[in-house]
């Protein structure tokens, strides 16, 4: 039993590290329709820009992520601005296509400020491990665990209640009847990129002071795309479910049977939940008229 | 197969294309031209960056004291970013555009393999120092002309473990393995086998994992579960450093064998601070190591304040190139590549600097070095004990 | 200018190409190619070889991506099975070239039906990512079929010939490649102008509005992957014949992407565009190498450090530059500057 109870623990954890770089893919899909695959990346270069900061202030994680945040939405604006925004109107292909070009360049870019070396990264949690029950955990993973809570409460109360979450909405559902509704798609499009990159940065700052800071910290992205297909591409909730879920199946898989099957779990999940269910579990299907 | 077909290839190499005449490629009145293919871009870019650097540091001396009968060492590099297929594309490059002479720097293991063919007919003379695979030796049926430098990871494993047995095995012994699922995993294994068979060992689980991984949390509990208390840990840097944490977290008392990057002070920073004092066995000396701190100061002479990024990667490399160069040296103005090949046979006690055991060649064994030393790690001070000296096993 | 051209029936609608200049440069093209190896260095000519095996992947994920509007990135998955039922075959059976390519292409197609199947409801990024896990599957079971695959160890390529042609040394490599990719690259044109690549063209633009004009989607969509699996299969045997060893970091993940990118930046739907893409491309970093040999040794040395990393950068600065100025991709920029000279002096924008 707590065999079992400590492989659920630790897979919510990793979970939740999923559910975080998942709600980010949806934030952009939900608004603008298009997978960004320089999402890995985002997250990658916003944890560099915090480690830099955590490296030269020595902030503990509240303060460091009021610093970072907002850095991050700034990176996620100029990238919309720089490489998505000239895009508008093209087939979505094309504009997806730009997102993998942009993972290049922002990986190499990665490399090219930071180096290559891995690093711990210290953005101010204690090693001591605290118990709940039978499970240990790090107080960092406890903390990965209570931040997607937030960032789900947040989302939540962000697209039922704010007139700009609303209007988000709106776009994704009909873009040109929000155009006539008065509501600025380009500004909706940008939005979507600043808030999808201060989620990444909260992802990536977890991630990588949990594991360790490193050039290859990017693959997450890869990773958690089983967990964003199972939610469904355009639910930000979803994601965060499809994460969660992602992250114990994995775990058990390994926990039970092992042969490095964990790896490949989440996509083999997919596949078969998508086969019942082609728009995920909690995707909107769109009706197609003729 | 592979074996039967190339020692065919091999045998007639040295009939025909082995007798090459003078004039080989490569190779002028003024200079000799030594390609370098290595991983210079993406994550794995740091293991470039010291090989790089060894060959670096290994021509400018070289050159500083009059070259190589005359003739000055230029390296020309090239980068397969770890793809195999571009590595194969880069070695084209080098041996048609570039005409080099002869190869030191053959990248990871999966890309020298994929470079073997070629090698083969063009009869390269090659170093290979950072890519341990047994599949590269010329005994079971790779190029004669290829020269290794260091074991593989079947030797530091069983060291490993055979020394665990027979100094620090704690009682009640449980002996557990995890490992990459490639090649390089795959010998770990080999060397963890021989010990568990040698010593009668209780080989109490084998975890395997996916390039990559970083987070171990079920594969750590699996150990606890199997009641594992020697751990024998085939992941490195951020990996390993995750299996620590994760067992710091459950509260194991371990003894363990890791690979030899742990000797390196990126993994002093990644993993030290878990507390475990782990062994770690390398043909190359830690950095802590008086010899590697006189090679450094040594080095600071031909490249400046570059020589303090040297690794072990460096330390390997620069001892291959010294080695092919002192092959070289021994042809005189008449070189060629199978008198380069002729000479490394011949190589015998050429002397390493301390960095390693003496290289010794012959025409049947082309793998030198193999000699491992094991540190252990200490956690109070963050430095290496040396717990035995270069060793053959 | 060329003026005149009309399409008076419906044959000249679907003939492969209705102007004879353009069987004329085609061939004239292929004349080129075949004199490449006597006239262009060694060098070049295996970066040609690799042009072709690659681009013969990317015109069969065109037809499955640009024609039939199905999204892939099993491109690298593909390959792999392609490739190592070559080597298998090769190694294991000693079987010739001559058959165990054409069965590499075969094997392929029929696992696509694995994948293509239980796709068949999927669409747009969905279909895509489900692609992307068939290829993360592909990887684990070539780890972990062992006894068949040689699991992590790879496999070494024997020295083989084709019709009497060694392939290892000399260009015959090449000829083969490039012999092959004449047929497959007529063999789809030809596909395209038949029914079939009218009901794939039909289904990507409105799959409901072809369902109703009678095109069976669950046939077409199966032909599709058949089709393109097959190109993608055969692509990856010459991978593996080229390469001479295999392993799965030989068909890693980045294939995939590599083949999208080329589909996408020649130009979606067209065979000329993966063409343009394939060797566009695989000869970027060649070409970036010379600009930096340009700046002279100084240059180099100025950034030797970084001059792989900023390589690399430039391979995505340059993806996205020709996509922001000419979402048409390669085949666009074609095909304006083929109206700009056929509208002269007459051509506008």
């Amino acid at each position: 039993m707590e065999f079992f109870l400590i492989l659920v623990a630790t897979g919510l954890v990793t979970g939740a590290t999923y559910a975080m770089v998942a709600m980010g893919f949806a934030m952009i899909y939900k608004a603008t329709g298009v997978v960004n695959f320089a999402q890995g990346e985002l997250m990658m270069l916003t944890a560099y820009v915090a480690y830099s900061l955590a490296g030269s202030l020595h902030l503990s994680f509240f303060p460091l992520m009021a610093l970072t945040i907002p850095l991050a939405m700034l990176i996620g604006l100029t990238l919309e601005r720089l490489f998505i925004r000239p895009m508008l109107g093209e087939p979505v292909f094309a504009i997806v296509m730009v997102t993998i070009g942009l993972a290049v360049i922002l990986r190499g870019a990665t490399v090219l400020i930071w180096g290559t070396n891995e690093d711990l990264f210290d953005a101010g949690f204690s090693n001591d491990v605290v118990s709940i029950g039978p499970v240990p955990f790090y107080e960092v993973q406890l903390y990965t665990l209570a931040m997607l809570a937030v960032l789900v409460a947040l989302a939540w109360g962000f697209f039922r209640y704010t007139r700009v979450g609303i209007a988000m909405r709106a776009t994704a559902n009909h873009q040109t009847a929000a155009l006539l509704m008065g509501i600025s798609t380009k500004r909706i499009y940008a939005l979507a990129w600043a808030l999808s990159s201060a989620i990444a940065s909260v992802a990536g700052v977890l991630i990588a002071s949990m594991f360790t800071i490193k050039p290859d910290l990017w693959f997450q992205g890869l990773r958690s795309f089983p967990a964003v297909i199972l939610g469904g591409l355009d639910s930000v909730l979803g994601a965060a479910v499809g994460g969660l879920t992602i992250g114990v199946i994995e775990n058990l898989s390994e926990g039970y049977i092992g042969q490095g099957l964990k790896e490949i779990a989440g996509f083999v999940v997919i596949v078969l939940v998508l086969m019942v269910r082609p728009y995920g579990l909690f995707g909107s299907k769109t009706i197609e008229r003729v | 197969m592979f074996g039967r077909m190339l020692l065919a290839g091999a045998t007639a190499l040295a009939l025909s294309g082995g007798a090459a005449l003078a004039g080989d490629p490569g190779v002028s009145d003024t200079e000799i031209k030594i390609g370098d293919i290595n991983i210079l871009s993406g994550p794995a870019k740091f293991v470039g960056d010291g090989v790089v650097l060894g060959s670096k540091i290994a021509a400018a001396e070289i050159n500083a004291n009059g070259g190589i009968n005359g003739r000055k060492i230029v390296i020309i590099t090239e980068d397969d970013g770890y793809v195999p297929s571009r590595s194969v594309q880069a070695l084209q490059k080098l041996i048609s555009q570039d005409e080099i002479f002869a190869l030191n720097g053959t990248s990871g293991s999966s890309n020298i393999l994929a470079m073997l063919p070629i090698i083969e007919e063009e009869g390269l003379p090659t170093v290979v120092t950072t890519a341990p695979n047994s599949k590269v030796y010329s005994e079971n049926g790779a190029p004669p002309t290829v020269f290794s430098i260091g074991p593989g990871y079947v030797t530091p494993f069983y060291a490993q473990v055979k020394y665990i047995h027979e100094h620090l095995e704690p009682a009640n012994a449980k002996y557990g393995l995890i490992i990459q699922d490639d090649d390089f995993g795959d010998s770990i294994e080999q060397g963890y086998d021989k010990a568990v068979k040698e010593f009668g060992l209780n080989d109490a689980i084998r975890i395997r994992y996916k390039k990559g991984q970083s987070d171990f949390s079920a594969e750590v509990l699996n150990l606890r579960e199997a009641g594992v208390n020697v751990l024998v840990s085939g992941a490195i840097f951020g990996g390993q450093a995750s299996i620590f944490k994760e067992a710091r977290k459950l509260d194991l008392d371990l003894q363990a064998a890791t690979v030899w990057v742990g000797d390196m002070p990126i993994s002093v920073k990644l993993f030290g601070p878990a507390g475990y004092p782990y062994l770690v066995a390398d043909y190359v000396v830690a950095f802590t190591d008086p010899a590697a701190q006189a090679f450094v100061e040594n080095a600071k002479k031909y490249v400046g304040d570059e020589a303090l990024a040297s690794d072990r990667y460096t330390y390997v490399t620069y001892v291959g190139l010294k080695t092919l160069a002192e092959a070289m040296r021994r042809c005189g103005q008449e070189l060629t590549r199978a008198c380069t090949v002729e000479q490394l046979d011949k190589m015998e006690n050429f002397d390493a600097g301390g960095l390693m055991a003496p290289i010794t060649f012959d025409e049947r064994n082309k793998l030198a070095g193999t000699a491992v030393k094991i540190y252990q790690f200490d956690p109070t001070n963050s430095g290496f004990k040396t717990l035995t000296e270069f060793t053959d096993y | 200018m060329r003026s005149g051209h009309f399409k008076e029936r419906y044959q000249q609608l679907v003939a492969v190409s209705d102007n004879r200049a353009a069987w004329g440069w085609s061939g004239l093209l292929v004349v080129a190619l075949l004199l490449l190896p006597l006239v262009a260095g060694t060098y070049p000519t295996q970066l040609a070889t690799r042009v072709l095996v690659l681009a013969i992947g990317a015109v069969g994920l065109n037809l499955l991506t640009g024609t039939a509007g199905l999204i892939s990135i099993g491109q690298a998955g593909f390959m792999a099975v392609g490739g190592y039922t070559n080597a298998i075959l090769l190694t294991e059976a000693g079987w010739p070239v001559e058959v165990t390519l054409p069965l590499s292409g075969l094997a392929a197609a029929v696992i696509s039906l694995v994948v293509g199947i239980p796709s068949l409801r999927l669409k747009g990024l969905y279909l895509a990512i489900t692609t992307l896990a068939f290829a993360f599957i592909i990887n684990h079971m070539i780890l972990y079929a062992d006894d068949i695959t040689q699991g992590n160890r790879g496999i070494f390529l024997p020295k083989s010939t084709f019709l009497g042609v060694g392939l290892t040394k000399g260009p015959g490599l090449y000829y083969l490649c490039l012999a092959l990719t004449v047929v497959m690259v007529l063999l789809a044109l030809n596909i395209l102008r038949s029914r079939v690549g009218r009901a794939w063209m039909a289904l990507r633009d409105h799959d409901i509005a072809a369902k109703v004009m009678g095109v069976n989607l669950t046939v077409y969509k199966l032909y599709a992957f058949m089709v393109s699996s097959f190109y993608v299969g055969l692509s990856g045997a010459l991978l593996s014949l080229e390469v001479r060893f295999i392993n799965v970091d030989v068909y890693g993940l980045l294939l995939s992407i590599e083949a999208l990118a080329m589909i996408i930046l020649g130009g979606l739907g067209s065979v000329r565009g993966a063409l343009l893409g394939a060797a566009f491309l695989t000869l970027l970093p060649e070409s970036i190498r010379l600009v930096f040999d340009a700046f002279g040794s100084g240059a180099q040395q100025l950034f030797s450090n970084y001059v792989f990393q900023i390589r690399e950068l430039l391979y995505g600065v340059v993806i996205v530059l020709v996509l922001r100025f000419e979402p048409g991709g390669l085949n666009g920029i074609w095909r304006n500057t083929k109206k700009y000279w056929s509208n002269w002096p007459l051509s506008y924008g």
